[in-house]
């Protein structure tokens, strides 16, 4: 009895002390990466350069949708990036987050339109409707749902590590 | 340079500590000699790292900008009061100023108790071994000594303006304090294991001390209380936020550990609870120094995140507890008493409250631990908070308080039989019973755990009026301090019952020069003004309040725009009372000009802090009284 | 009063200001409210409830709570919107499911077990 207590006494602490090893050792995923599968909210809201209005119907298949605005500074150092996915024939459609309509065609005038379509979320509706906190944030949706996103800045790194993973594994993108 | 030899001299600390450690374990503890030497080497060690400490709050004050902490974290227009605590305000001076504290105790311990007392030596050499596995944590991945060479630069950064309050620059020194005096306990418990003679009270050694940090520790959390509720804006004084929970554990466990201790002294009984108490509570103060810079949990008080310090302190944390616990586990019978506890006598109501304790202590971890192992498990994230921790904490806090009101009848060592009609317990019932139908129908209060809370908190209240009135009148000894902090104790459950039920707030929008009324007060925008200060630019509203009761006031409200970081800040406006605090802060002009005012009726938050004084007096008092005691 | 409201305005340039009214219909909605935000964990901030931050997105977060309360949403179909697009961690309640028994009945597993032991170390 006198041993098992004993045993028991001493295990604990050190049984409580591994894991915390463990945790602080595991090779986290990027903080910012989440995998939840959830459907793509239904929306219908203007595009940023015109009257017209953009809805589920106009995305089909497999694209990222990028949140951006002019006044999000890390927009613009993840702005290249996204240029380059876009060159290379990935679908980005861009989600203009709580900005002004002049100020967000100011800014991607100045800086370069690497998206298909753009969205102007000027409240912010849609975008609390995907759980978007700020911006920088992105996508990865296929046939209607959201299967990947990231809050932060995508760059080289971050796409290799978190995106390509699920892409390869569902083969999306490979229609194009 | 100033800053090397502040550093020269924590390394040198360091050595002497070490040294002590040495001669304490490996040298014959009974030689007076030896006892002599281990106390002279830890006063010297002291002395060293006073000196260093001093230098370095000295170079703070003096705006040297060459040591890259103060030019991290100060600033030359800070006033003198937040250069000093800005010492502080992050992880590598926090730990020095964690460090002093804890090798404070130490020498006070040492100078204060002769050199033949039991235990001196090794206690002494427990005390220099933890102060030396922090110290080498500071200086090897925590170092508050590096420098910025050759050219200082002209101005420190400023401070996050939210550091700049009274309140907030003295709650971690006091807190410390509170954390670090339990090293005197933990120290002697060691001590005593390793020495393995059961005669030796080691219990009576350290009350004293362990009084005095549980104080301490009460006045600390109280004060991270308060200054949350009036600066933080949102009204609340207790968020069960990680860093607050692992704060309130060593609290739990001092709380259990004191009353543990007396039994032990008194009657030499439940010596097993008291030295594993006694482990627990220094464990868990050091636990909360890992949790909290090792930055595995996310919280507004965590400091940078950084791995390669959390391990550091996770291994010596861990070769700490590990090693107490394989002596506590060999121990084990030589501590076991040979008699039993009387059944309802004092020692078996503070046996269930360790038990009672125990289980708040678990249930905190597990919360704050759930997340983790969740994560860790099933790679999906949760978020365990007041929800879980109310329906612990409140059902087993109630429990406590029942049991504490049968204990106040009961005797030291003996049973008597506490159930007896008229007796000043009954009427207490009664009391209590019938205050719960007058609160139910006059207040409209329906909610059956706030009904419970309060029927439990006028329990105790009433029959501690009981005993006061025989200690006054019928010449019947009570315990004093006892007396106080439990009353303390059912006022705090009495408040926090009333504020969670009566408590309210609206979110107002008004224009300037116009009203509008909550709650019988009828509130006018009288004026709006810009103003400047060192630091920051504000807007000030200011609103008179015009009570149903007759009385009026003005309430002035602001945000703040503090020029170095941009940040914006709201300040809060209260007006105490007695019964209630009104609460007022703005929120944002809207575009037809009007703004968004916000006013909460705080009931009885007060009396949520003065318990927690009341009950950190009765301490106070009860250690000034031991130490006169002693003399 | 013109001149003062351009500094104001200029003292605040935000991107965009989100804060809107908190109307309610009846005094319950609004307890119903404030209760909710306390239980409710900005997706944002470190640490902290939607009660205790004035972030962009949880003032959105409010103003749509509000919204989903006028439109008669109980207090679950409310959480359930808010779990679906945020996740469960953005409920501070950790839910009571196979996954959580353990946080919920471990504390009174532990409490019995020291009461028992208690109880039959006296009766020795």
């Amino acid at each position: 009895m006198k041993i098992i207590l004993r045993a028991i006494l001493i295990t604990l602490p050190i049984l409580f002390f591994t894991f915390f090893y463990l945790y602080i050792n595991e090779d986290k995923y990027y903080p910012g990466a989440d995998f939840r599968k959830f459907e793509m909210p239904i929306f219908k809201i203007n595009s940023l350069y015109d009257e017209s209005n953009i809805s589920n119907n106009d995305l089909k298949g497999a694209y990222l949708v990028n949140v951006w605005a002019s006044w999000c500074i890390t927009c613009r150092v993840e702005h290249g990036f996204l240029s380059k996915l876009s060159n290379e024939g990935i679908p980005i459609i861009g989600l203009n987050y709580k900005d002004k309509k002049d100020d967000a065609i100011s800014w991607i005038t100045k800086f370069g339109d690497p998206y298909e379509l753009i969205i102007h979320d000027l409240k912010g509706e849609l975008a609390l409707d995907m759980g978007v906190t700020g911006a920088p944030e992105t996508f990865l949706l296929h046939n209607g749902n959201v299967i990947a996103q990231y809050r932060g800045e995508v760059n080289k790194m971050i796409w290799n590590d978190v995106f390509m993973p699920i892409i390869e594994k569902e083969e999306i993108f490979n229609n194009d | 340079m100033l800053i090397e030899v502040a550093h020269y001299l924590s390394i040198l600390a360091t050595g002497l500590f070490f040294l002590c450690f040495l001669f304490a374990f490996i040298l014959s503890a009974k030689d007076i000699f030896v006892i002599n030497l281990v106390s002279r080497v830890y006063t010297h060690g002291f002395l060293f790292l006073l000196i260093s400490f001093l230098i370095y709050v000295w170079l703070a004050i003096n705006d040297n900008f060459n040591v890259l902490y103060i030019a991290q974290h100060s600033n030359t227009n800070l006033p003198t009061f937040y250069k000093i605590s800005s010492i502080w305000s992050a992880h590598e001076g926090s730990m020095f100023l964690w460090i002093v504290f804890l090798c404070l105790w130490g020498v006070i311990f040492n100078l204060f108790t002769k050199n033949i007392q039991d235990l001196k030596a090794k206690s002494l050499g427990v005390i220099s071994f933890v102060a030396v596995g922090f110290l080498l944590f500071l200086l090897l991945t925590s170092n508050p000594f590096l420098t910025i060479l050759p050219i200082a630069p002209e101005n420190g950064a400023d401070i996050n303006p939210v550091l700049q309050d009274p309140a907030l620059a003295i709650h971690p020194p006091i807190l410390y304090l509170g954390y670090v005096g339990f090293v005197i306990a933990f120290a002697h418990a060691i001590a005593f294991l390793v020495n393995g003679d059961p005669s030796i009270k080691w219990e009576s050694l350290v009350r004293t001390w362990s009084i005095s940090s549980w104080s301490l520790l009460t006045v600390g959390i109280a004060l991270g209380s308060w200054w949350a509720y009036y600066e933080l804006g949102w009204g609340g004084y207790w968020f069960w936020d990680p860093v607050e929970n692992v704060a309130l554990m060593p609290w739990l466990a001092a709380t259990a550990f004191v009353h543990s201790l007396s039994v032990s002294i008194k009657s030499s009984l439940l010596r097993v609870w008291t030295i594993l108490l006694s482990i627990i509570v220094f464990s868990l103060s050091l636990f909360g120094a890992f949790i909290v810079r090792s930055g595995i949990i996310d919280s507004v008080h965590s400091f940078a995140n950084d791995p390669e310090r959390g391990l550091y302190l996770l291994g010596f944390i861990a070769i700490l507890i590990v090693i107490s616990t394989i002596l506590f586990s060999f121990r084990l019978s030589i501590l076991a008493s040979k008699r039993n506890i009387a059944s309802f006598s004092k020692e078996s109501f503070i046996s269930i409250n360790n038990i009672i304790f125990g289980t708040l202590i678990f249930s905190t971890m597990l919360g704050v631990l759930y997340p983790l192992i969740y994560e860790y498990l099933y790679d999906q994230k949760i978020s365990v908070g007041a929800p879980f921790y109310n329906a612990i904490f409140i059902p087993l806090t109630l429990i406590a308080g029942v049991f504490l009101f049968f204990s106040i009848d009961s005797k030291w060592q003996r049973s008597v039989k506490i159930i007896n009609f008229l007796s000043p317990m009954s009427v207490s019932l009664l009391i209590a019973g019938a205050s719960l139908f007058l609160v139910n129908y006059f207040l409209a209060i329906n909610d059956y755990w706030i009904l419970l809370s309060v029927f439990v908190g006028i329990l105790i209240l009433v029959r501690y009026m009981f005993v006061i009135y025989e200690y006054l009148f019928k010449r019947k000894y009570s315990n004093p301090y006892s007396i106080i902090a439990h009353l303390g104790l059912s006022i705090l459950i009495i408040s926090i019952a009333f504020n969670s039920e009566f408590s309210s707030e609206r979110a107002l929008n008004i224009r300037m020069n116009e009203s509008d009324t909550y709650r019988g007060y009828d509130i006018k925008f009288d004026d709006l003004r810009l103003e400047k200060s060192s630091n920051y630019d504000a807007v000030i509203a200011s609103f008179i309040l015009n009570g149903s009761d007759g009385r009026n006031f003005i309430l002035k409200p602001e945000k703040r725009k503090y020029f170095a970081r941009g940040q914006i800040t709201t300040e809060t406006a209260i007006k105490i009372s007695p019964l209630k605090d009104i609460y007022m802060t703005i929120g944002d002009q809207l575009d037809d000009g009007s703004w968004i005012v916000n006013i909460q009726l705080n009931y009885f938050i007060r009396w949520i802090w003065f318990s927690a004084i009341m009950m950190a007096f009765a301490g106070l008092m009860l250690a000034c009284s031991l130490v006169r005691g002693k003399r | 009063m013109i001149r003062p409201c351009i500094l104001f305005t200029l003292f605040f340039s935000f991107y965009m200001s989100a804060d809107a009214l908190y109307e309610f219909e009846s005094l319950e909605d609004e307890k119903r409210f404030y209760n909710l935000i306390k239980e409710v964990r900005c997706p944002k901030c470190t640490s902290g409830s939607l009660a205790s931050s004035n972030a962009p997105v949880s003032e959105d977060l409010k103003q749509k709570i509000i919204e989903l309360i006028k439109k008669g949403k109980t207090d679950k179909e409310i959480k359930d919107f808010l779990t679906s697009r945020f996740g469960n961690d953005v409920l501070y309640n950790p839910g009571f499911n196979q996954n959580t028994y353990f946080l919920w009945f471990a504390p009174v597993l532990f409490l019995i077990m020291g009461l028992m032991m208690f109880v039959i170390r006296k009766n020795k």
